[in-house]
């Protein structure tokens, strides 16, 4: 019973830590940490209008793989 | 100072009669109204709330037409394709001051069709634009740019630089798997020690065993791939390095662990294998962190020299393509431009700096027939020129390809930790090898034998000796960057302590580089305002030395009823009816005013109404520390040189006030250059310090080029260390840092092996467990680590 318990808690903690360093490794090949002037000054300018832009960004990229992209 | 008012665009204070109104707004030029218009128009204009008043540079108006960057040749040379289908291209953009230029940019470039995403980085001011082609030229991104008040132009990506970024960003996540697993298998250890200590069950064990196990695989495969790569690299060129001692190493204990785990018989070393591979990366990525990237030097060189000139065709002044222009054509160079092609002198006459190649700042005065050398600079002069070689085969052409070889062979002392750890390595294999043998052939199981030959390899680990070098260097130029001195590479500081030859340039590295006033001789007394403004507007370097002299005691100013600068003479003006002659003795003669006074230093006569008033005689004149320096390096038994391009009197002059025995004049840049190559035919070690244009040959060529922080900046992106505060004794002190930091180096060895020489033995014998083979290696670690602060101590009191 008690080698159950402990198989399960490192089991689940070592997942959850691994989740933890794969969002790192995923921002870091982003190029999130790029710049670092750029990082910690994203904090200042951070606002809605920046994440709207974002999303189109990224709107744009995909409709660019869907080979539709019309600029109005 | 009311009447003063800021610029609404770049916050420029001025006059505000010379302001432009507008509303409530004013403005410096039209192109800092156009700008803030169209930032107003566009919805953009929060920039001036995120960029809080910080002063901007006006936009310039003088751009060259953006249509020829839609040429084929451009698109060919600077424009990519990706997978994509878009095109992408890396600009550096001028004019960038805040992180709210950054945000104006890239959002002015957003707002564009077509433009799918434009990075700029703030620290170097480049960006990487992707974009539509078919729906956007190039030239219109550019013209947008500009639009908003800032110049971009494009810059070939070179491979090199993006090679060196993406092994930066490969090594940070090489090193974050393996410090996460590392930390966790700590934790797991304690329970796995605290258990061999007080007991546990075999069941507990191998659930600890198998979680350590999946943490260490990815440590070993993924974090530790780059020595497995390394290792085979150096097997194919016949070297043992460290990275096979580390696979080997890591690998044999990893199988060991996992027979181990499986058998569920004897201790597992995982926390071994993923501490080894953690500290060495560590290690490792702190010497690619400190490595100089050549290649961003050769842009910025390249971009020194423009790729059109001005030629006379027919009676008409046309612009040409640099390589265009053929030997016999006519080029018209005016003031302040610098020749880029060699030629001789057929119209005009004038003053020409010709300090990029003699070093000197005085400048040479060119008649009809004078034949002009490119890379010189026309101070005042305007004039048509023959040519007489065409651009691959100028001068100037001759020393940018000179200066690519140069840099491209500069030798690379090899470094400690390299010869060292070859040698460690292989005896480390073979003492493994020899225990396993001796352990079998005793008689023991197979199992045991290969238990303590595998021990051998973990504690001798290597964690300190990779550590050894990267941590003394780092710390040692953070202690250099606080004194102002900048080394661009870590195994700088290590050849540096290698150095014995000393090449000094004269002018401008031991000297100031510009004339002071050394005698003042007053023969009647006048008004020292007069000559202050007289020699204010004169951009000759002997009116500037006047001007700071007198300027440390009076001020004010004058203005004259007229004032005309005599070329390669003085200055002539009116105050007052009276007649104001400052100059040579040749403007004195002219002006028939008697004088009779010579010396050997520079002279200026001061005369008012034919009656000389003045003399004042000026010299270059030693910098500060500059005949302590040459002692102190003496007294270390080093050999100094002194290499000029001046003439001999002035060269000898200066070399005997300190003391230096060993004098070359007369010195064009290639033989600077040559001088150096025959230094290291010799088997020297060479230091070059310089500042200017002239040097760069020797700089790029000499083991370690130190440049003066005041230098030109082409000097300063060829050299390897930079005296940033000018100081003769930075340069002193940068020697001391090295061998200081040499010298903890050469202790980190001393103790990784003194330790080793302990351990080893033990290992050999059998009575290492992994409880003692984990503390070790982190106390060894420690134990270098600490070592090598201890230089901080040393020099927090200079």
């Amino acid at each position: 019973m008690d080698t159950w318990v402990m198989t399960m808690m490192l089991g689940v903690s070592l997942f959850m830590g691994s989740l933890a360093l794969m969002a790192f490794l995923w921002a870091v090949k982003n190029g999130q940490f790029d710049d670092e002037e750029k990082f910690l000054n994203a904090a200042k300018f951070d606002n809605q209008e920046d994440l709207n832009d974002a999303v189109d960004k990224e709107k744009k990229r995909e409709k660019i793989k869907k080979k539709d992209y019309r600029p109005e | 100072m009311s009447d003063k008012v800021v610029c609404s665009h770049c916050h420029l204070e001025f006059k505000k009669n010379v302001m432009i109104e507008d509303n409530e707004y004013f403005f410096c030029c039209k192109g800092c109204q156009g700008v803030f218009h169209l930032l107003l128009e566009e919805g953009l204009d929060s920039f001036y709330e995120k960029s809080a008043n910080s002063i901007l540079s006006p936009p310039q108006t003088q751009f060259e037409d953006s249509s020829n960057f839609n040429s084929q040749a451009f698109y060919d040379k600077f424009v990519k394709k990706n997978s994509d289908g878009l095109s992408q291209v890396s600009l550096i953009i001028e004019g960038i001051h805040c992180s709210a230029c950054v945000w104006l940019n890239e959002k002015a470039l957003h707002k564009m069709d077509g433009v799918i995403e434009a990075g700029i980085n703030f620290t170097n001011n480049k960006a990487k634009i992707e974009w539509i082609d078919d729906t956007l030229k190039l030239s219109e991104i550019i013209d947008m740019i500009r639009a908003i008040g800032y110049n971009a132009y494009p810059y070939d990506a070179s491979v090199q630089e993006v090679q060196a970024n993406r092994v930066r960003k490969d090594y940070y996540l090489r090193m974050a798997v393996a410090i996460f697993a590392s930390m966790n298998i700590m934790w797991i250890s304690v329970a796995q020690y605290a258990g061999y200590f007080s007991g546990i069950s075999q069941e507990v064990k191998t659930i600890l065993n198998i979680a350590e196990g999946v943490l260490a695989t990815p440590v070993l495969f993924y974090s530790g791939w780059i020595f497995f790569r390394g290792s085979y690299f150096g097997l194919k060129n016949k070297v043992v390095n460290m990275d096979l001692l580390v696979a080997t190493g890591a690998t044999l204990t990893y199988v060991y662990s996992v027979y181990i785990t499986i058998t569920e018989y004897g201790e597992a070393y995982f926390d071994s294998v993923s501490m080894i591979i953690t500290f060495v990366l560590i290690g490792k990525f702190l010497e690619v962190l400190a490595k100089k990237n050549a290649s961003d030097t050769l842009d910025t060189i390249s971009k020194h020299i423009p790729n059109e000139v001005n030629i006379i065709k027919d009676g008409i002044s046309v612009a040409s393509k640099l390589d265009e222009v053929l030997v016999g054509d006519i080029l018209l160079v005016s003031s302040g431009e610098r020749v880029l092609l060699d030629g001789i002198l057929i119209q005009g006459e004038g003053s020409f700096d010709e300090s990029s190649l003699t070093g000197e700042s005085k400048p040479i005065y060119k008649t009809l027939n004078n034949t002009i050398i490119s890379g010189t600079t026309s101070i005042d002069a305007d004039i048509h020129l023959r040519v007489t070689k065409d651009f691959n085969h100028s001068t100037l052409s001759n020393l940018v390809s000179l200066l690519e070889n140069a840099m491209n062979k500069k030798p690379k002392i090899e470094q400690l930790a390299n010869r060292l750890s070859e040698h460690f390595s292989t005896v480390i294999l073979l003492l493994a090898t020899a225990t396993f043998f001796v352990w079998f052939f005793w008689p023991h199981s197979f199992e045991e034998s290969l238990m303590v030959a595998i021990s051998v390899i973990v504690i001798a680990c290597p964690c300190a000796l990779g550590l050894a070098t990267p941590v003394a260097t780092l710390i040692g130029l953070s202690i250099a960057s606080k004194q102002g001195i900048l080394f661009k590479e870590a195994a700088y500081l290590e050849t540096m302590a290698k150095v014995d030859t000393f090449v000094m340039d004269k002018t401008g590295t031991l000297t100031i580089g510009k004339p002071n006033v050394v005698h003042e001789h007053i023969l009647h007394d006048f008004d020292r305002k007069i000559l202050l403004s007289l020699v204010k507007y004169s951009k000759h370097p002997i009116s500037q030395g006047i001007h700071d002299y007198i300027n440390k005691k009076i001020e004010g100013e004058i203005v004259f009823d007229s004032y005309t600068q005599v070329q390669a003479r003085g200055i002539l003006a009116k105050y007052n009816n009276s007649e104001i002659v400052g100059g040579n003795l040749k403007m004195m003669q002219d002006n028939n005013i008697a004088c009779e006074f010579t010396s050997k230093n520079s002279l200026f006569y001061f005369a008012i109404d034919k009656q000389l008033l003045a003399i004042y005689e000026l010299k270059d004149t030693l910098r500060e520390g500059a005949y302590d320096l040459i002692q102190s390096l003496h007294q270390k038994g080093k050999e100094i040189v002194m290499l000029t391009g001046d003439t001999k009197e002035s060269a000898m002059d200066v070399a005997q006030s300190i003391n230096i025995k060993n004098v070359n004049y007369e010195l064009s840049p290639k033989d600077k250059l040559d001088f150096v190559t025959q230094l290291h035919n010799d088997g020297k070690v060479v230091v070059m310090v310089g500042d200017g244009v002239n040097d760069i040959l020797s700089l790029a060529k000499a083991d370690i080029g130190i440049v003066m922080g005041s230098g030109s900046d082409i000097a300063i992106d060829v050299g390897d260390v930079v005296l940033l505060n000018n100081s003769l004794n930075s340069l002193y002190k940068a020697f001391q840092i090295s061998t200081t930091t040499f010298t903890l180096i050469k202790q980190n060895f001393a103790l990784s092996f003194l330790y080793n020489a302990i351990t080893i033995p033990l290992a050999m014998a059998g009575y290492i467990i992994p409880l003692i083979a984990a503390l070790s290696m982190s106390f060894s670690s420690l134990l270098v680590v600490g070592n090598s602060l201890r230089i901080k101590y040393k020099y927090k009191r200079m």
